[in-house]
């Protein structure tokens, strides 16, 4: 159990109900035996539970970790959560401010007060504030994917594009990098985007061809580079061949995961039509 | 011109919100296809019999939306329904207006069908016990949506929807329901959600 619980940490799941039916049983009767994972585990529990409002369970959490970790940043910073949680956004801001009056450099702090203002709605605000924060905080990966998160969200693809591009700069072998790039370049619109995000589905596939997103992203971006009717002769006779490998890969791809099962056929047989279908279109 | 509910549409569109309470979350619903207009021009109501969970997260990305419109579209003609209306709950749940992402979706499926509808969760009003109907339900009207009310008339049968659905939830059926996006992460994953279908016909 406390192995499941580690897992969910390390791999940052938001399982939030799943955590908080282990944790009760886990806290009340084993809690003599967790030794000193118990004061991460109660943080964990506690985000937890106030996903799922469960008041009374973050607060408990709360109380103990206060009673062992008296002036902590860490903590303060969860009571500001748990504020946060109740909608109480002013008080959250204020002991934020507090945390940040004494560590300017906390960027947990930071980070929370920008997460306000997009509970509250005010996109820009918490987009300009994201922006002051990369300025200062440029390694900060997690906040590089909220602010083209947040960005996609107000449909300015371009700068969505350009943080995407400064994750895949840092972690050139994250396929989810480069194929959520392809993504929105395709969403852009416009032939030059069209190839580009053909391009870096292609890539993501490189990395990880398992990647089924990766593979419909390059068969719809041949396909509809093909079906333009800007581009010459030779690149439409390649964007054919590129759409029909992507094509096959893919009718392959269902054809495995469909054996065994009875109800699978169907999505098999509906690919196999869509992608005929389409072929038909670009021709 | 206005649409109704099955049980089995309005349970999966509350089971994907229930599922991702953290995301903005969307998906189409789907109808018989209509045989010949009736001689005596006698209005039926259109019946979504069923609906496809789509995506959670992030929404307003182009490539896979077409790509699951397209291959819902094909498996559509085979079992003789159409794509008839869309939903979407928003990720804040304060946030109950349809925003451009629902519209530019519905005005496409609009383009297709012509009485399709928009439908939004109000998740302010979103809770186990599911006392009333929880949805906006908007119409195509000269190029702009107008909300119609939502009432227990909207249902084929309300009583039946709210017990099934309430005792879903309860169930956390939601844990095991499939949407594009879980397809899209693994192809074994079933959009279609035969085991919840049963699910909902065993309790009727």
């Amino acid at each position: 159990m406390r192995d499941k619980l580690r897992k969910w940490r390390e791999d940052n799941h938001r399982n939030s109900e799943q955590i908080v039916d282990v944790a009760e049983e886990l806290i009340n009767e084993h809690a003599s035996k967790l030794g000193d994972d118990i004061w991460i585990i109660y943080e964990q529990v506690m985000i937890a539970a106030l996903d799922c409002s469960r008041d009374d369970l973050a607060w408990t959490c709360l109380q103990e970790l206060k009673k062992q970790f008296p002036g902590s940043q860490r903590v303060k910073r969860l009571g500001g959560m748990r504020l946060e949680a109740l909608e109480k956004y002013e008080e959250a801001g204020k002991q934020y401010d507090s945390i940040l009056q004494e560590d300017p450099t906390n960027t947990a702090a930071r980070k929370r007060k920008i997460s306000i203002l997009k509970a509250q709605g005010k996109n820009t605000d918490a987009i300009r504030e994201l922006n002051e924060y990369l300025e200062l905080f440029v390694g900060d990966q997690e906040a590089w994917h909220e602010l083209s998160d947040l960005y996609i969200n107000e449909h300015d693809y371009g700068k969505a594009a350009f943080c995407l591009e400064e994750l895949m700069m840092t972690n050139p072998h994250n396929h989810l990098y480069c194929e959520q790039y392809a993504e929105v370049k395709y969403t852009q619109g416009g032939l030059e985007n069209l190839e580009l995000s053909r391009k870096y589905f292609a890539q993501a596939l490189k990395l990880n061809n398992r990647n089924m997103r990766a593979l419909f992203g390059l068969y719809m971006s041949a396909s509809h580079i093909a079906a333009s009717p800007k581009v010459n002769a030779a690149v439409k006779k390649a964007n054919v061949k590129y759409a029909a490998w992507a094509a096959n890969q893919i009718n392959r791809a269902y054809q495995l995961a469909g054996r065994g099962t009875k109800e699978n056929k169907c999505s098999v047989k509906a690919v196999e039509e869509m992608l005929e279908s389409m072929q038909i279109t670009m021709s | 011109m206005s649409i109704k509910l099955t049980t089995q549409a309005y349970c999966k569109m509350l089971l994907h919100a229930a599922k991702y309470p953290h995301c903005a979350v969307n998906g189409l619903l789907v109808a018989e296809k209509q045989k010949e207009k009736k001689k005596d021009n006698t209005y039926t109501p259109i019946l979504c019999v069923d609906c496809i969970p789509l995506f959670h997260g992030t929404l307003a990305l182009a490539p896979m939306l077409e790509v699951a419109l397209t291959l819902i579209d094909t498996w559509c003609k085979e079992n003789k329904y159409v794509i008839a209306g869309y939903y979407q709950a928003n990720e804040r749940i304060k946030d109950f207006r349809p925003n451009q992402v629902a519209e530019k979706v519905a005005a496409r499926i609009a383009e297709n069908f012509s009485e399709a509808a928009m439908i939004i969760v109000d998740n302010t009003r979103f809770t186990m016990g599911c006392y009333e109907p929880i949805l906006a339900i908007y119409d195509h009207h000269e190029n702009k949506w107008k909300c119609r009310d939502c009432n227990v008339d909207c249902f084929e049968d309300w009583c039946e929807a709210q017990k099934i659905t309430l005792a879903l939830l309860e169930g956390r059926s939601y844990e095991s329901l499939i949407d594009f996006d879980n397809h899209l992460d693994d192809l074994r994953n079933d959009w279609t959600n035969p085991e919840i279908n049963k699910s909902v016909l065993h309790l009727c």
